[in-house]
């Protein structure tokens, strides 16, 4: 039994033993449903080409093809081709279309990353093409909103700038040009000076560590700061703090709802792929990941 | 207690160049004018069908040097081996010459078979049937060399004929013999008279690549052709030998008498025994073409550290002895690989690389070796991006070591080659380019020119188009009469960037050179570049979103320089051969990359593979109430304008530049020193480790092939994690944008000298 018409008959079997008008409206709903139906799609697809293939000696030159000369021409030139023309680009079409049945004859794709990634690309283009957004309202927003609330709430930011150290950035050097800077000492005199704007506090937990986090929290405005990071000491003058706020749900609405569709369209593309890999048997050795 | 050991052919040549070396340095001399020049771009490593790129050689050639991001010069330089397929047939009718005209039906991914028919193929016959291969030493000699002949000729571009090569003991190396090539002037040239040779093409060329086509069938180790270049089973043709003067060629046990070349061996040894042969392929380059070659491995951290029983990558000490043996043509590497677009960076990787039945350090199991360092970081390789590093070890030397960039062009990956979005490879110059010094006095450039320039390391490295002119200057000042004055350097360094060019001024040197100065000198330092104005060729106009993370809008296609970085490390001479710290793999897997992306450091590098001298001396920036540049608008752009005084040096050191689009701290790019965070943030390939989020929607739908315009929001193609592109491929390295300079030389008298720049 060929795939296709398996996939057909397991469709035929379940619509019979249910009444359709219910069975579909359920079902369509049904991720495991989409599935099936983009299977089918793509072995119909798959059907055809292999239609094509099974008589590899016959090039229909057609209609289709015309209108993607013109096109092309028109693109490239802004005029319709002439008789002559398009006799010319459908020999150009007909060319490469020996030629790519003959690249394929010889296998030239086979281990060229390029054609691999292109047509997964492709492949996951007919996948997304296919998924449809599940319902949604206000509650089911609101609750997804809450649930990811410190991706949206504004965080705590910092103004502030580094005295670069030079060679030395042990306590006893740092707390020394701390004390210089702040006696009117210039802040690029040993290394520079580096200037941050704005900075979330994440930015600055992640880069500098949980210390100097806390200890940039309580400095005073304006005055220079040895400060211990996870990696040496650092001087470093707090310019201004922006306290965080937390988000507003209905002042973000649209976006929360696309990101919302984003999260969940790639969940259904996942779980398409997921699908697809049902049908092969996967075998992982000792040192694949 | 005294340490005795032998002293190998390496060991000896060492010991000679340094003491030669250190006799000429002494007192200073009133150089000779430098010829003028200008600082011009170029690529040296990009592939087509004729190996496993994509294009044609007219395609590329054209692609690389008529497109928005044209460059001054183009080395074309496939892989060494075997090739099935015809690069000299373009694409189409837009591509043709007289000599090369479209046949239609054909291209370049027609085999030879299919075109010029089995029986041209020479040497020992490789592959079957439609997919026979022809050798790269006769694609190189007979066809490549022909059609960049051709082109160069009908385009009056510089264009020159290399070579990816498969190294030996190694991975790969980006190199060239130029001997032969490109004839200009009175030289009429030598055109190709080998016995048996038919003309392959429709064009016959006044010069020659047998010099390289040699080379590739002596030391390439793809090229298992034991046919000494001649007709399938005849004594006919090149009847090349091998032979390299004063090392051991016949009496050495990998010697191929019927080959007339090394054949070493597989098995246990095989990176020992290749990395022996690539160092007679460099003597030999520097024997017979000593000023005409060059000898750069590429993307030297990919295939992890160096095997000795496999070809895997390079350690310092591999560097060491190339740069030892042929100090005049292994002078530095490309450490900024190309690949730049891909899933993985560079395809740099963890656990890439297979090292062979168990780990021969341990006895223990199989463990796959990462890429040297895992990733790139911010694009660039391991070896050259950490300061204090592989390259800083080479610099601490006084090394003539230089580092480079390239593009190394093969497809667009899951995109159409004419498509303005990649997930693989970047066009030769779209996004990496070398600018090097070449002193053409105004004539034309011709190739000899371009691997002086190379050679003299008087290059920078930009991506992304982030600067497109550098002045990098150092003068000596001393108390008294003779103290120069900052303003005085800054103005030399400004009209040289206003001339793309360099300068000429005695007791002042630039990238590549020595000056040599008494005893408590200041050292002056002036920077100047140019951010060219306008946008880039990035086809992305939203906002980055590595800087948008912390609170920065710039679109991605008009870059804006950051800060400098200039760093400085100290001079302690040579290392020497069989000494402790000649030799040192960089630390393998989570010994330096962590799983969270996170490094070990330095501590864990040997002695013999760092300088912890290197620091950042100085970084300038635009930024807060008193920038520590200036700016001044100009015709392209706006000049950047930094100068810093060293005080009173007292002992040998050099000076090089870092620069980039992104400040220090910027999550998952940079430290907060500034330094590049490895890529494995940014690498699709392992989507759990992407942490950067592209939030940007698009206006409209993105057209399926994008040749012309910008796209305005994240592209389709970008990595999806849990419902959120994440900033990957392309995208990711349009925004994290870096340069490289090379290193002045400051020789202090009484202190080390810098051996390897006169």
């Amino acid at each position: 039994m060929s795939p296709t018409k398996q996939v057909v008959e397991q469709a035929e079997t379940r619509s019979n033993a249910q009444d359709s008008s219910t069975w579909w409206s359920r079902c369509l709903g049904e991720p495991m449903v989409h599935f099936v139906l983009l299977g089918a799609l793509i072995f119909g697809i798959d059907h055809f080409l292999l239609t094509r293939s099974d008589d590899p000696n016959t090039i229909v030159v057609g209609a289709q093809v015309d209108l993607e000369a013109r096109q092309v021409f028109k693109a490239a030139r802004g005029t319709e081709p002439d008789a002559a023309q398009l006799a010319a680009l459908r020999k150009v079409w007909l060319d490469n279309e020996i030629m790519y049945r003959e690249g394929i004859a010889l296998q030239v794709d086979q281990g060229d990353k390029g054609i691999r990634d292109r047509v997964i690309f492709k492949a996951l283009n007919i996948i997304s093409s296919n998924l449809q957004r599940p319902p949604y309202d206000d509650k089911l927003l609101r609750d997804w909103f809450e649930s990811r609330r410190e991706k949206y709430d504004e965080p705590t930011r910092f103004d502030f700038q580094e005295a670069v150290l030079s060679d030395d950035n042990t306590e006893p050097a740092a707390r020394a040009f701390a004390a210089a800077l702040n006696a009117g000492t210039p802040g690029d005199a040993k290394a520079g000076l580096r200037v941050f704007k704005g900075r979330p506090r994440s930015n600055v937990l992640q880069s500098y560590g949980p210390e100097f986090t806390a200890a940039l929290e309580v400095s005073p405005v304006g005055e220079w700061r040895a400060h211990s990071t996870k990696d040496g000491w650092r001087v470093v003058q707090l310019t201004a703090l922006a306290p965080g706020k937390p988000a507003v749900f209905e002042n973000l609405y649209g976006v929360v709802l696309q990101d919302w569709t984003d999260v969940v369209m790639a969940e259904q593309r996942s779980a398409a792929v997921d699908a697809l890999a049902k049908k092969y048997t996967i075998r992982y050795e000792s040192e694949a990941k | 207690m005294t340490k005795h050991f032998k002293q190998g052919p390496v060991s000896l040549a060492v010991a000679a160049l340094v003491g030669s070396a250190a006799l000429l340095a002494s007192p200073q001399t009133q150089a000779a004018p430098k010829v003028p020049g200008k600082y011009v771009a170029g690529d040296f490593h990009n592939h087509t069908t004729c190996s496993d790129g994509a294009t044609s050689m007219q395609k590329l050639v054209k692609t690389s040097m008529d497109s928005p991001w044209g460059l001054d010069w183009f080395v074309q330089a496939g892989h060494g081996g075997t090739g099935s397929r015809n690069c000299s047939l373009p694409e189409d009718a837009s591509l043709e010459t007289p000599n090369y005209p479209f046949v239609a039906g054909q291209g370049p991914t027609t085999t030879w078979a299919n075109s010029i028919g089995v029986d041209k193929l020479k040497g020992v016959v490789s592959g079957t049937g439609a997919t026979r291969n022809m050798w790269r030493w006769q694609s190189l000699q007979e066809v490549q060399y022909q059609v960049l002949e051709h082109l160069a000729e009908r385009t009056n571009q510089p264009l020159f004929l290399g070579l990816e090569s498969v190294v030996a003991g190694h991975e790969h190396t980006s190199m060239s013999v130029i001997t032969g090539q490109m004839p200009f002037g009175s030289d009429p040239g030598t055109p190709l008279t080998v016995p048996g040779y038919v003309p392959l093409g429709g064009y016959t060329a006044k010069g020659n690549a047998t010099a390289l086509a040699q080379w590739a069938y002596c030391f390439d180790r793809n090229t298992s052709d034991t046919s000494r270049g001649n007709i399938t089973g005849s004594a006919i043709g090149n009847n090349w030998e091998c032979s390299v003067p004063g090392s051991l060629n016949a009496a050495d046990p990998s010697w191929n008498v019927a080959a007339q070349k090394l054949v070493p061996a597989t098995g246990t040894g095989t990176g020992d025994r290749g990395h022996n042969k690539t160092v007679e392929a460099v003597k030999w380059m520097a024997a017979f073409h000593p000023n005409a070659s060059y000898y750069i491995p590429a993307h030297l951290e990919r295939a992890g550290p160096f095997n000795p029983n496999g070809n895997n990558g390079f350690n310092i000490e591999h560097l060491r002895n190339f740069n030892n043996a042929a100090p005049n043509v292994a002078f530095g590497f490309e450490t900024q690989p190309g690949h730049g677009a891909s899933s993985d960076r560079g395809e740099y990787l963890p656990k890439r690389n297979n090292f062979g039945t168990g780990n021969f350090n341990t006895g223990t199991a199989l463990v796959n070796v990462d890429t040297a360092g895992g990733t790139t970081y911010g694009g660039t390789g391991v070896y050259g991006a950490v300061v204090g590093g592989v390259w800083d070890a080479l610099l601490g030397e006084g090394r003539n070591f230089w580092f480079f960039a390239s593009s190394d062009w093969h497809n667009r990956g899951q995109f159409g080659v004419d498509d303005r979005r990649s997930t693989q490879d970047f066009w030769p110059g779209e996004y990496q380019r070398n600018y090097t010094m070449v002193r053409n006095n105004g004539d034309k450039l011709r190739p000899q020119k371009i691997v002086d320039g190379l050679r003299t390391g008087n290059n920078f490295a930009a991506s992304g188009q982030l600067i497109d002119r550098m002045a990098f200057v150092a003068c000596a000042s001393y108390a008294g009469p003779a103290r120069r004055s900052d303003a005085s350097v800054e103005a030399l360094a400004v009209n040289a960037a206003l001339n793309n060019t360099d300068t000429d001024v005695s007791g002042c040197a630039t990238m590549g050179e020595k000056l040599v100065v008494r005893p408590g000198a200041d050292i002056v330092v002036s920077i100047v570049v140019r951010d060219p104005d306008g946008v880039n060729v990035a086809p992305y106009s939203f906002d980055n979103p590595s800087l948008a993370q912390v609170g920065i809008s710039q679109p991605l296609n008009r870059p804006v320089l950051d800060h400098i970085d200039l760093i400085r490390g100290m001079v302690t001479g040579f290392k020497t051969p069989g000494a402790a710290d000649y030799a040192g793999e960089w630390p393998r897997n989570t010994n330096w990359l962590r799983e969270d992306g996170t490094t070990t450091g330095l501590g864990a590098v040997p002695v013999a593979a760092k300088n912890t001298t290197a620091t950042i001396l100085k970084t300038f920036n635009g930024d807060g109430a008193a920038p520590s540049w200036t700016s001044q608008v100009v015709e392209g752009g706006k000049l950047l304008k930094m100068t810093f005084r060293i005080p009173a040096v007292n002992a040998s050191q050099y000076l090089r530049l870092r620069g980039t689009n992104l400040p220090a701290s910027v999550p998952f790019e940079t430290d907060a020193s500034g330094n590049p965070l490895s890529d494995l943030y940014t690498n699709a390939a392992d989507p759990s480790k992407l942490r950067i989020a592209c939030t940007v929607a698009p206006s409209a739908a993105e057209p399926a092939i994008l040749t012309t315009g910008t796209v305005d929001g994240c592209p389709a193609h970008m990595e999806v994690v849990r419902g959120q592109k994440m900033l990957s491929y392309d995208v990711a390295a349009w925004a994290d944008l870096w340069f490289y300079s090379n290193p002045i030389y400051v020789q202090v008298n009484g202190s080390s000298v810098v051996a390897g720049v006169k």
